[in-house]
């Protein structure tokens, strides 16, 4: 099927590639732009995994079509560190033990930067339902809620 | 105990840091060139005859570089205990999965495509999906040589249980009923491999390379081991699912026939529907008791279900069938276990290794005879407890034991007396124990054929100091490299930065049999404390030459070699190091190999001792029901673990807050649900693992017993997380609302069903 030129900024550089009609943006991260620290579990929107936040919304990108992020701009878990200086909220995960295989981890720290990016100081109960959408089979959630609020405290 | 100064402090996860910035590579993240996709045509009769299959049109296919059926494998059956299965189906299908064919193709789409052209023609054969059915006389039989469906089986009788029975004031008897639990490891199985220069190279997350290059790709290829080498990629989740499968064989064949490199990879509803979840039973349990609440005889049923094939199912079995005749002193043992095929997708380990549906019924069953004895139910444990010293029923040498410390903690934790003594409606408390292997002789040699349980290392200093430590043990995500490294650091007296730990390469990490049975920590651990021991001897003697002292008067400590008491005669280990270059010790490597000595006498009557020692711990939970829904929620649960040491004390704590969530995912809302030999729910959105939402608050309890076996005094943790969790929150729910659940999950119907029952 017929490819699509299309251009988007990612982590703040811009990028112009060519995107079958049914390419995911997961796929198109991924595999087109070989940004792979986003992850690929479910891929049916089940998992958040793969949440990257576009146009200042959290999406998983498993659900979205590439061709949907024409113009617009996204930031991926490479966005978020600044060179070897981790993520306030990077550095929580790691100093609260909140990181086993790590597999749900970048989906799960782009869900902890877009709420506080929002809401700079959340009660747990608003750190649970941020989370809500990002399953880790690892961990039990206890050390990664201590480590957002710890990373909120923080900032 | 001797002045550990690295060891036992809260460290952060050596390799944490890059799995928050996204820069570890899985296997999902990695190139190959040429790598061609690979996808596999399944059955979609759970018993059929397979009448022809032809691949011609799918091989003329652009782009398709590979097409294998089971008239394309060596025909070496699969299968540890009992080889029952082929590559890819020969002549008959046996459950919905079952692989057929598979293709390797330069793109997805062309793989589909040829998929689809694959003509298999099947004829199909009457099913069945029971165990008790498939038991019966008249069955459709599933394997040839194996009448009456029974896989294996094994029937033990320890003591005059019969006449313990006759003696007892109580005998209670119950029937309980266990799930299809799914690992739901969030990176589904994968792998890559290249068949390039007469060798095969698999890469991949394992949880054991040594055995995978063994037995799930040289022993069904026809290779020798050295020609297969294995890189191990990054784990994203385990729990038992990466142990066993025959998926790394199938993409090892499509790579020999297309002659390039293949990727494999389950999408995720592949997952939870082809691989081997947790393996449902039926436990019938009866035992006898005195009047003052002293276990006189056990005896327990168990009818496991298979599905199609046996895997590593006959191990799980005994351990199902086994393990809890040892949490309590138990006079009298009588085991009668049945391994069933049936046409359900075949089962397999999950984390526990049977241990959770037994637990699950004895610890259920306790409880019912507390109340049948008037006694609280902590008491009958306590009465009851085995002990250090103990050699129970099976045989087994319980070298430490924390079981009474630990119930008495978890009890204190969920403020037992009081919850108990003041009751809210609905609300409930309830408590369970376990004991669990570290490490599993039996299985290893049954596996590998050789009389081994152990593990090697090396520890290699490179002249700046850096340290390196490989063995053939992988880390799943529970942090095993980070102990690792914390022993070596110990050992040595350096840094814990200064440590890395290799990717496990068969190739030139020295032997180990990898992650399962909560042994790595044990095992590894102790080859790395050898190894870097060596090293250490090394490093002392070039240090004795450059100081001019003697060795024996040598330490180090932070990095630095010095002369004991005497810290400004001191040099850094990078320096020693780098004078060993022009030393004629250019790098130090330091060797390590740990033989556990545990021996089991009676290997065919099951007999002895499985391994060194032992791990115990009890969870006491809170739940509260509401009576209209049924739906439970668990309040919080206190979990206390007799760990031997907490070497790692944050991964520990880590492995016990995860195991007890996905507990509460087996106790409440996990299951598989087959009908008709098909899964109903494929995928997240009905296979219900616990969200942040449904998790509890967990507060880890380590009680330390130091094991006079264990590296440090330290035993496995892993696995008695996820134990006991069912059997606390299935007891506490009766204390809530009075009604007795015996099948898991406790789902808000089921519990509501029961409810309902209870009233009319
Ligand atoms: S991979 Fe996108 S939600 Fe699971
Ligand atoms: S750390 Fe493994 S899934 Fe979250």
């Amino acid at each position: 099927m017929a490819k699509q030129l299309i251009t988007l900024t990612v982590n703040g550089a811009r990028y112009e590639t060519a995107v079958g009609p049914r390419t995911s943006l997961l796929s198109l991260l991924r595999e087109g732009l070989e940004l792979t620290g986003t992850k690929q579990a479910c891929a049916e929107g089940e998992c958040g995994a793969c949440s990257v936040v576009l146009d200042g919304r959290l999406v998983m990108s498993c659900l979205i079509f590439a061709v949907e992020a024409d113009g617009r701009q996204l930031t991926t878990i490479e966005g978020l560190s600044e060179g070897a200086t981790l993520h306030p909220i990077q550095a929580a995960f790691v100093e609260h033990g909140a990181v086993q295989c790590g597999f749900c981890i970048p989906g799960m720290i782009m869900a902890a930067s877009y709420l506080l990016d929002r809401n700079p100081n959340p009660t747990e109960e608003e750190i649970r339902h941020a989370i809500a959408g990002n399953l880790c089979r690892c961990t039990g959630y206890g050390k990664i809620i201590k480590a957002i609020a710890a990373a909120a405290g923080a900032g | 105990m001797k002045g550990t100064w690295v060891a036992g402090t809260r460290v952060t996860a050596i390799d944490a840091a890059e799995k928050t910035t996204g820069q570890t590579k899985y296997l999902q993240d990695l190139r190959l060139p040429g790598l061609l996709v690979g996808k596999v045509l399944r059955s979609p009769h759970p018993h059929a005859r397979l009448r022809r299959v032809s691949a011609e049109r799918a091989r003329r296919v652009p782009g398709v570089r590979a097409v294998v059926t089971g008239a394309d494998t060596p025909g070496i059956k699969f299968g540890i205990v009992i080889p029952d299965e082929w590559a890819l189906a020969v002549d008959r299908v046996l459950y919905v999965g079952d692989e057929v064919a598979a293709v390797a193709a330069v793109d997805e789409e062309a793989a589909r495509e040829a998929l689809a052209l694959i003509e298999v023609e099947y004829e199909p054969l009457p099913p069945v999906f029971d165990v008790e059915e498939a038991l019966r006389p008249g069955a459709p039989r599933l394997h040839d040589d194996k009448p009456g469906n029974l896989a294996t089986g094994f029937l033990i009788d320890r003591g005059d249980v019969d006449q313990a029975f006759r003696e007892s004031d109580v005998l209670l008897g119950g029937t309980y009923r266990t799930q299809m639990q799914h690992q739901g490891n969030l990176e589904p199985i994968c792998c890559m491999a290249e068949y390039a220069g007469g060798r095969l190279t698999l890469w991949g997350p394992l949880q054991s390379p040594f055995l995978a290059r063994q037995y799930l790709l040289a022993k069904p290829l026809g290779l020798s081991e050295g020609q297969v080498r294995i890189i191990q990629t990054p784990v994203g989740g385990a729990f038992g699912g990466k142990l066993d499968e025959k998926h790394y064989l199938i993409c090892a064949l499509l790579a020999l026939h297309a002659g390039r490199p293949v990727r494999l990879a389950n999408s995720y509803a592949e997952e939870l529907t082809t691989t081997r979840p947790r393996m449902p039973a039926i436990l019938r349990i009866k035992s006898g008791w005195s009047k003052a609440g002293m276990l006189r005889a056990k005896q327990v049923e168990v009818l496991a279900d298979n599905g199609a094939y046996s895997s590593l199912s006959p191990s799980i079995l005994s351990s199902m069938a086994m393990r809890t005749d040892s949490l309590y002193r138990t006079p009298a043992a009588r085991v009668d276990a049945k391994l069933v095929y049936t046409n359900n997708l075949p089962s397999g380990q999950m984390r526990g290794f049977g241990n959770p549906q037994a637990t699950f019924a004895w610890e259920s069953h306790i409880d019912e005879v507390a109340e049948a004895l008037g006694m609280d139910p902590v008491e009958l444990r306590l009465r009851n407890a085995t002990e250090a010293g103990d050699v129970t029923v099976h045989g087994w040498e319980i070298a430490s034991c924390g079981l009474k410390e630990c119930i008495a903690k978890a009890a204190e934790g969920i403020g037992w007396k009081e919850q108990r003594a003041n009751r809210v409606p609905n609300r409930g408390v309830g408590l369970a124990c376990t004991i669990h292997v570290t490490s599993n002789k039996p299985f290893a040699t049954s596996i590998t054929g050789y009389e081994f349980d152990g593990s090697s290392a090396l520890v290699k200093v490179e002249e700046d100091g850096q340290v390196f430590v490989a063995t053939g043990e992988v880390d799943l995500g529970e942090g095993v490299t980070t102990t690792l490294a914390l022993i070596a650091a110990e050992e040595l007296g350096v840094p814990l930065a200064q440590v890395r730990v290799l990717q496990v390469d068969t190739d030139s990490v020295p032997y180990g049999l990898g992650t399962y049975a909560s042994r790595t920590t044990f095992m590894g651990g102790h080859a790395v404390r050898l190894a870097a021991a060596d090293a250490k001897r090394q490093l002392f003697e070039l240090a004795a030459d450059l100081l001019e002292a003697n060795v024996a008067d040598l330490e180090a400590r932070e990095g630095r070699i010095a002369v004991r008491g005497a810290p400004e005669r001191g040099i850094a280990v990078a320096e020693v190091a780098r004078a060993g270059m022009s030393r004629g010790r250019p790098m130090i490597v330091g060797r390590g190999t740990y033989e556990s000595q545990a021996r089991m006498q009676d290997v065919t009557h099951k007999y002895g001792n499985q391994t060194l020692t032992y791990s115990f711990a009890c969870q006491a939970v809170e739940v509260e029901v509401d009576p209209e829904t049924g739906r439970v929620r668990v309040l919080r649960v206190v979990a206390a673990h007799d760990l031997g040491r907490a070497i790692n004390p944050v991964g520990a704590e880590g492995q016990i807050e995860g195991g007890v969530v996905q507990a509460v995912g087996l106790a409440l809302s996990e299951e598989l649900q087959q009908r008709e030999g098909r899964i109903r729910n494929p995928g997240f959105l009905d296979y219900k693992i616990p969200s942040v939402l449904d998790a509890t608050r967990v507060e880890s309890i380590l009680v330390e017993t130091i094991d006079p076996h264990g590296p440090y005094g330290a035993k496995g943790v892993a696995e008695t997380a996820i134990n006991p969790g069912a059997a606390a929150i299935a007891n506490a729910v009766y204390h809530a609302v009075g009604v007795r659940v015996r099948e898991l999950p406790l789902t808000a119907e089921n519990v509501r069903a029961a409810l309902g029952r209870a009233d009319g």
